[in-house]
């Protein structure tokens, strides 16, 4: 005792000196969505930056909050089953049954979780360990990267490249693609999973269904799972069909799909998602979540799952949300398109999501040049666009790895679920900006 | 083709069953009485309810908020809480919102233990402190309340930490450690003087403090909620945290809170930004509204925070009553809204049924098939080595509704006639 009481001293300099916070948090401070959202709150007068909508959820969904709220039933104030609400998991499983071709069990099948992003949170914990390979392709929602580092894997990247479209035509989201090649060379022994987005953010690319079954054939081949992102799942445009991975062959026992109530029915703020998949995958959700969140909140879960009964009900007819919602939104795809391409911004037609990126290569502005910089030209485009126009955008490096931010940095994001009105200001923002550039 | 090789990562490896998963689903019978899961089944406040639906009706509060916490209600948070603590506490570097004060326990956690720490866990403990210390790849180190009159108990306040073992636990691995007050399951609230034993070992070793303080507004005459991060040298070294569902009854909206100082809270931050971003708006805006309808009566004793307090101390003494008429001993609490009773001298045989299981497991599951009333077994907050020591015991909620007490007061009244 008289020599651990003799050491204690040292130890505990060891112990001071040390850093407060775990190693799981190394290199995964930093996040994009902080510092560009203060810039928008502060400067911007027309946000087409972070993606959310600015309408309201559909008259249904607030009517369904409602009613959950002013029922008899003040027990939806009380908790949940911890794996997701009975009646939502209920209308998930037959919904997603259908389109997946599997029968689902809503107690084993689907798990609902506080957005998709926690639902990518509890893969990534569930599935990769310490020097497990992660394939993620380039551009990618910011969050992969970091979580996959903060489970102790390692992020193995592969981009999607473009290609020159066809003479005078605007390029497509359709013309950025993997290299079959390139991609087969980033599987390994130590590859665990495949992070697949689509209809991907930021380009707006919906996979088609021979790419997706490429990289289903690397799956089966190398026994990889697959991370399936369709938050997008409904907003397709221009007649183009989602493929759902799952739903290829020898993909379903691999795979889990993420899904969010705040992207299919506009309600970003109530943070309600959910993962559906073999029961021998989401048994490690299920663990994960009852150790982190264990419930999610119960109103939220209960207008969701009277949302999509009538979803369910006006399934493939007109009024169905699901129907006039990419409908809507095509028609916004096509003003700003219109603003970009008259603004001499070069616009890369999205197929999908409610995101547009630019190429900003030819567009000259007044953005200094700062020689020796380490932030990327967009980054620095981006944010002297907000200060000094008042028109928010994201910088398509954001969605790249620290080693590849400068391949592609001459490209923002912007968002289009926005009222006609926002999307009219920020054209008059562009044709202004345009004037005042070929004025001087 | 490969075989299938996917199975769970190491760190949820052992992590899988869970005490809820499994007496949920049994107490999931409407017929059954359930004083079991800690859940109201009486109504939240109707301004709490209101706010809610004043919420939703605007648009911009249905999408995205701040990540950190939407920015009334972090204001508000810091008000109420500054009040309380007397001192300065900043909204925006000083507290994250998280699910509920379980997301907020899984940050801290997360942001702050590694493999290689040890983190002490008072026995009996809120049953998620194990997992997640394991998940996070430390070593939990347990030392259990014991009780002053050998074994017979009366009150939540004849439970104590001895002084000289809790000392023995701390070493130089030891990151942190988990304090809960009011205590569940016992209901014991710690004095000022067993929390200054406390933060004295946590200052001397360098180590952190959890404070777990969820109950903190059911504190029951005689007693008073006393903040760990309040005493000197501690609020640069604690994690406070707080429930939004223990505050206003409204456990389905899950919201929690973590304060303490900046040097803390920012990698509790990064770990948030980095799980699940944002919590729910409207819910967060509704929180943020009742707060200030609360907090501007606090001199008052309307305010909600000392009038449930009220009525849930008739709900104690009603509850301690019925048990004790039917020949038991139950630990009255000083806090919290459950209450632990030891069924031993009940003489339940059950030495039939499954051996592997502990006592108070096989107990509590006879009870809800023969009595139609459920409890949760106490061995389901004890580490290894003092399972064997509480499985006679089992917990009660009374935060139930007068309809649900008299229904439990049937059960037991009737209780030794259907042994008999």
């Amino acid at each position: 005792l008289s020599l651990s009481s003799h050491f204690l001293p040292l130890s505990l300099q060891a112990k001071m000196s040390r850093p407060v916070q775990a190693r799981r948090l190394e290199g995964v401070d930093k996040n994009i969505w902080v510092e560009f959202v203060k810039l928008a709150t502060t400067y911007s007068k027309v946000n087409l930056g972070q993606g959310f909508p600015d309408f309201p959820p559909p008259d249904f969904l607030k009517e369904a909050f409602l009613r959950a709220l002013s029922g008899e039933n003040h027990m939806l104030h009380q908790y949940t089953r911890g794996f997701g609400h009975p009646p939502l998991v209920k209308i998930l499983a037959q919904f997603f049954g259908k389109l997946l071709g599997q029968d689902l069990d809503p107690m084993t099948n689907v798990m609902v979780t506080v957005g998709a992003y926690q639902a990518l949170f509890c893969c990534f914990q569930a599935f990769v360990d310490e020097g497990d390979e992660v394939i993620i392709i380039e551009p990618f929602f910011d969050c992969y990267e970091p979580m996959v580092k903060m489970a102790g894997g390692t992020p193995v990247f592969v981009p999607l490249r473009p290609k020159a479209p066809k003479g005078g035509k605007l390029m497509s989201s359709a013309d950025w693609q993997l290299d079959p090649a390139e991609l087969a060379s980033k599987f390994s022994k130590r590859t665990k999973a495949i992070v697949l987005n689509s209809p991907n953010n930021p380009l707006g690319k919906v996979f088609s269904r021979g790419e997706l079954e490429l990289i289903a054939d690397l799956c089966v081949k190398h026994d990889v799972l697959c991370i399936s992102d369709e938050v997008y799942e409904w907003l397709v445009y221009d007649g183009k069909e989602h493929v759902r991975i799952a739903s290829l062959q020898g993909m379903w026992d691999r795979t889990v799909t993420i899904g969010s109530a705040g992207k299919t029915f506009s309600a970003t703020g109530w943070k309600v998602g959910w993962i559906v998949g073999p029961t021998r995958l989401m048994q490690h959700l299920h663990t994960v979540h009852q150790n982190s969140v264990y419930h999610c909140a119960t109103v939220a879960q209960e207008a969701v799952a009277q949302g999509f009964q009538r979803e369910l009900e006006l399934y493939g007819k007109p009024n169905s949300y699901f129907i006039q919602l990419p409908k809507e939104l095509q028609q916004k795809r096509d003003l700003l398109v219109q603003s970009l391409d008259a603004a001499g911004m070069k616009p890369i037609v999205p197929e999908g999501t409610y995101f547009l990126v630019a190429d900003i290569s030819e567009f000259k502005s007044d953005v200094p040049d700062v020689p020796n910089s380490d932030e990327p030209y967009d980054s620095r485009f981006a944010k002297w666009m907000v200060k000094n126009k008042g028109l928010a955008a994201i910088p398509l490096s954001a969605f790249y790895c620290g080693a590849h931010k400068n391949n592609y940095s001459h490209f923002i994001r912007f968002c289009f679920a926005k009222e006609e009105a926002t999307l009219k200001a920020a054209n008059d923002i562009l044709q202004k900006w345009k004037r005042e550039k070929t004025s001087s | 083709t490969m075989a299938f090789r996917h199975k769970n990562t190491r760190r949820i490896e052992g992590l899988d069953s869970n005490v809820w998963v499994e007496f949920t689903k049994l107490a999931a019978d409407p017929s059954i009485v359930n004083l079991g899961q800690g859940l109201p089944d009486v109504s939240p406040p109707s301004y709490v309810k209101e706010e809610l639906v004043k919420a939703t009706a605007v648009d911009r509060l249905n999408q995205y908020t701040r990540g950190f916490g939407h920015p009334s209600l972090v204001k508000a948070l810091s008000q109420v809480y500054e009040r309380v603590c007397g001192r300065k506490i900043d909204p925006l570097t000083d507290i994250l919102v998280s699910v509920g004060a379980y997301g907020s326990l899984f940050s801290a956690i997360q942001a702050l233990i590694e493999e290689g720490d040890e983190v002490l866990i008072i026995e009996p403990f809120y049953d998620c402190y194990e997992p997640m210390v394991k998940m996070a790849g430390a070593k939990p180190v347990f030392i259990p309340l014991r009780c002053k009159n050998d074994g017979n108990s009366t009150s939540s306040a004849d439970w104590v930490l001895d002084p000289a073992e809790l000392a023995n636990k701390f070493n130089s691995k030891t990151k942190a450690i988990i304090v809960n007050t009011p205590h569940n399951p016992t209901g014991k609230v710690f004095t000022r003087e067993e929390l200054q034993v406390i933060a004295d070992l946590c200052i001397k070793h360098d180590t952190l403090c959890i404070s777990d303080e969820v109950y903190e507004w059911m504190v029951y005459k005689g007693n008073k909620h006393i903040k760990i991060a309040t005493l000197p040298g501690m609020w640069e070294r604690t994690i406070t945290i707080g429930s939004a569902g223990k505050t206003y009854s409204v456990t389905g909206w899950k919201l929690g809170w973590s304060i303490g100082p900046q040097s803390l809270i920012k990698h509790l931050q990064v770990v948030h930004q980095n799980t699940l971003y944002a919590c729910p708006t409207p819910l967060q805006e509704a929180l943020a509204q009742a707060f200030w309808i609360d907090y501007k009566r606090m001199d008052d004793p309307d305010c909600y925070f000392y009038s449930l307090a009220r009525e849930l101390e008739s709900k104690r003494d009603r509850m301690a009553r019925l048990l004790q008429e039917v020949g038991l001993n139950p630990v009255v609490p000083d806090g919290g809204y459950f209450i632990i009773v030891d069924i031993s001298t009940l003489n339940v045989d059950l030495s039939g049924v499954d051996e592997k299981q502990h006592y108070d497991y096989k107990f509590v599951k006879w009870m809800i098939s023969s009595k139609k009333l459920s409890a949760i077994p106490l061995s389901a907050f004890c580490g290894p080595e003092t399972k064997k020591q509480f499985e006679k015991y089992i917990r009660f909620c009374f935060i139930k509704k007068d309809s649900t007490l008299d229904a439990a007061e049937v059960i037991l009244k009737n209780w030794n006639k259907q042994t008999a």
